[in-house]
């Protein structure tokens, strides 16, 4: 959302202005997806540990894993975004 | 003692704020996070090997590393070890346990710890060196006649062609293997997944699709991660140049906490996920039943 203001804030025409809040309106729902995700990861975490805490040890691991893993969705969105922005 | 370290970290910490902020005013041009991702040459070499910005950050995370492996690895085994001891070990073990251990079997440890361990320190090092202001840098800034150059923070691995080097390497070294371990039959038969006869014209491509996904997952994830904390950062600072001088409390407060986020989690979770997935893929292509 930031980078829409930034770009907002540098762009000449409507058109730029018009292609950065597309940027933005992506990277936004990326990250809304990938919220979700970490949610799940996280709260599942918890409950995890909760549970077995001795299985804290093993269970870090595979969490950061999966944290990477999912964090990467948006910034997937967010580099097919500024590719979208600098290539049309 | 400990006050002391506080305050070194502090200072530190307000070091890149500094940095881009001169870096900024010293521009005479409109500011754009975007320039610091184009390169001059330094040095001029035939072939396309010239001596850019990334390149000098990628020899000194080398020489980095390489000091880092020397000095906290060759330690005099004593009686009572030492902090520098300490921490080596800490480091070999989470290579050791969290990465090789995780994906790789055991017969394949031996040869490929190293990989795995070298490509995490390196990784970490290179990351870590992209927050640290370092006067490398294509700006020049005059301090009593002399044009130095600015300090600023750019990391080698926030450009494309470095992780898709890295990607590349662990890929390649993923089918040597794997056509090593099983037979060019055996490993490439490894590939499809028990399915019905009549799925398999769309898994076929789809599976091949995947190996090669593969590579692009590796490499856009570490790329993408620092870019995007890298420009988040300029981009926090550069609202004061754009807009208006007094929103500075606001991005200097904001751009310090994504700084420690990247500092604290992003550089240390993305040298392990390297890692740790390169293991993976080579330890799945050299036992593909796991």
């Amino acid at each position: 959302m930031l980078s829409s203001f930034f770009f907002l804030a540098a762009a000449e025409d409507g058109a730029d202005a018009g292609k950065a809040i597309a940027l933005a309106l992506g990277i936004g729902l990326g990250a809304l997806g990938a919220g979700v995700g970490l949610g799940n990861i996280f709260g599942s975490m918890i409950q995890a540990v909760a549970r077995q805490p001795e299985l804290r040890g093993e269970l870090t691991g595979i969490q950061w894993l999966g944290f990477a893993l999912v964090e990467a969705v948006v910034f997937y969105g967010l580099i097919g975004g500024l590719l979208a922005f600098v290539l049309i | 003692m400990s006050r002391l370290l506080t305050l070194a970290t502090a200072l530190l910490l307000a070091l890149p704020s500094l940095a881009l902020a001169s870096t900024t005013e010293v521009a005479e041009e409109e500011f754009d996070p975007a320039h610091e991702w184009e390169f001059k040459t330094w040095i001029d070499l035939p072939f396309g090997l010239d001596i850019t910005k990334p390149v000098a950050y990628l020899i000194l995370g080398t020489i980095v590393t390489c000091l880092l492996g020397i000095v906290l690895m060759r330690v005099k085994v004593g009686r009572d070890p030492t902090k520098r001891q300490a921490v080596g070990e800490m480091i070999y073990e989470i290579a050791q346990v969290q990465v090789a251990e995780q994906g790789l079997p055991t017969k394949a440890i031996g040869r490929w710890f190293p990989y795995v361990a070298s490509l995490m320190l390196f990784i970490w090092t290179i990351n870590m060196l992209g927050f640290i202001p370092l006067p490398l840098s294509d700006e020049t800034v005059d301090v009593g006649g002399i044009e130095l150059p600015t300090l600023a923070i750019f990391a080698a691995t926030s450009t494309l062609s470095v992780t898709l080097a890295l990607a590349l390497m662990t890929w390649v070294f993923t089918h040597v293997e794997g056509i090593r371990a099983n037979g060019v039959r055996g490993y490439f038969k490894s590939w499809i997944p028990e399915v019905p006869k009549a799925l398999l014209p769309m898994i076929i491509p789809l599976e091949i699709l995947g190996q090669f996904m593969r590579l692009i997952s590796l490499s856009v994830r570490l790329y993408a991660n620092m870019l995007a904390g890298h420009l988040l950062i300029l981009t926090f600072i550069g609202l004061i140049f754009l807009t208006h001088w007094a929103v500075f409390p606001l991005s200097v407060v904001a751009g310090t906490a994504f700084y420690l986020f990247e500092v604290v989690i992003v550089v240390s979770i993305q040298a392990y996920i390297f890692a740790a997935l390169s293991a993976i893929y080579i330890g799945s292509a050299i036992e593909p039943d796991h």
